[in-house]
């Protein structure tokens, strides 16, 4: 299996590279970084590296998704919080590191990486996800036929799983109302 | 300015210099860190700045280069996601991108020109209708096949006489359904994180003051005269 490995290493561009660096440092900073503040204005900043890479993975609505909710709104969500909470400023710029849960956190990745080998090669026509006749497949040559509809992420969202989607939407609802009650308001003001 | 006597209260009043509509929140601030003003005996706790070590109120800066910018970017951002949301069909995006993208907007205005001008420019109504409007009209949508005797959201059924029922059913869902619920409850959690915990902060501003209160929020006055400095 490392034959199919190693060709997606060698095509990683320049590009990719540098927005993987950029998410890995932005993750680390966001875990390490002693101050509050920090943290969430790093972590809008991961945000929107995921967000681009989604896009040169070729999931745009995946990237629009992050980038609009979770670099733009969470962000102003939290700092809002913030605002309307005590922040206690740090001498230190990190977090002192945390050795039992460096070493747990490790553990994890290891285990995470020895499955790495398995995993077919970024945009391989054999990958099981894609080339699945039944699944994936059908969804793409019958959309449009039964649909009309060119979008096939939205077909499967508003039509194949369209009770799944409403449940999604009762949930975000729910969520408004739930604020609400949490912070014992009648009208959202 | 008006905090002249408390200039010597350990320097802080050039770090937030030059933003004139925090002065009262300053003084009442400053009043209880130095304890010399007993008129102002409100306990420091609206700064409003972001980076204080006190508890703060909504933080605004009135900033020309924000302001300018805002004026700018909004109506392009409005506008792409008014066609992400329309144009959900035929490209990336749909009702969930765009209701977040246009909620966005909204957040971007409010920090430019004051988070109570926004709340009282789009008011309470118009967030509650966008929200519980959205789920009813999916609720609505799918629940029409139904009476006619078809199955949860079965396109098909839906009387749309000259356009494909299938593709403008999910169209309307996305659009009337899942982009108002998405933006309308996103401005909501926006304004009412902004505003705080109830009996806290302020009570509800004046213009909405629900009826069922029952006093719990006692500083009406100062709620009243700190949004008054953010407009």
């Amino acid at each position: 299996m490392t034959g199919t490995v190693s060709p997606a290493v060698a095509q990683v561009t320049a590009i990719e590279a540098s927005l993987f660096v950029f998410v890995v440092l932005t993750a680390l900073a966001t875990a390490f970084a002693r101050d509050v503040l920090a943290a969430v204005i790093v972590f809008g900043a991961y945000s929107l590296g995921m967000a681009a890479l989604y896009t040169f993975y070729r999931a745009p609505d995946v990237a629009m998704t992050e980038a609009a909710i979770s670099a733009g709104v969470t962000t102003v969500l939290l700092l809002l919080t913030l605002a309307k909470t005590t922040r206690i400023d740090h001498e230190a710029v990190f977090e002192s590191v945390n050795y039992p849960a460096a070493g747990a956190a490790g553990l994890l990745f290891a285990g995470l990486a020895i499955t790495m080998v398995d995993v077919p090669a970024v945009g391989s026509p054999d990958a099981p996800v894609w080339s699945n006749p039944d699944v994936t497949q059908w969804y793409l040559a019958e959309t449009y036929a039964e649909t009309g509809v060119e979008n096939t992420v939205m077909a499967v969202l508003a039509a194949f799983r369209g009770f799944d989607t409403f449940g999604e939407a009762v949930v975000v609802f729910a969520a408004g109302i739930a604020a609400l009650i949490v912070l014992r308001r009648e009208v959202f003001a | 300015m008006s905090d002249a006597p408390d200039v010597d209260a350990g320097g802080r009043g050039d770090e937030s210099g030059g933003r004139d509509d925090a002065g009262g929140k300053r003084d009442a601030d400053d009043g209880g860190r130095d304890d010399d003003r007993s008129g102002s005996a409100d306990p420091p706790r609206r700064s409003g700045r972001l980076d204080s070590e006190t508890r703060q109120g909504t933080p605004y800066t009135e900033s020309q280069v924000i302001m300018s910018t805002v004026k700018v970017v909004s109506p392009f951002a409005f506008t792409y996601g008014l066609f992400v949301t329309f144009h959900g069909g035929g490209s990336p995006g749909g009702g969930f991108q765009g209701g977040a993208i246009m909620a966005a907007v909204v957040f971007m205005i409010a920090f430019a020109f004051g988070i109570e001008a926004t709340r009282q420019w789009l008011a309470n109504t118009v967030v509650v209708a966008l929200a519980v409007g959205g789920t009813l009209a999916f609720a609505a949508i799918g629940l029409l096949p139904v009476a006619l005797g078809g199955a949860f959201l079965q396109y098909d059924l839906l009387p749309l006489p000259i356009l494909d029922p299938v593709k403008y059913g999910m169209e309307a869902v996305e659009i009337i359904g899942i982009a108002a619920i998405v933006s309308g409850v996103l401005m909501g959690l926006f304004f009412v994180l902004a505003r705080g915990f109830n009996g806290e902060d302020s009570g509800p501003s004046i213009g909405e003051r629900d009826p069922f209160s029952d006093g719990e929020s006692p500083e009406d006055g100062d709620g009243v005269a700190t949004d008054g400095g953010e407009r």
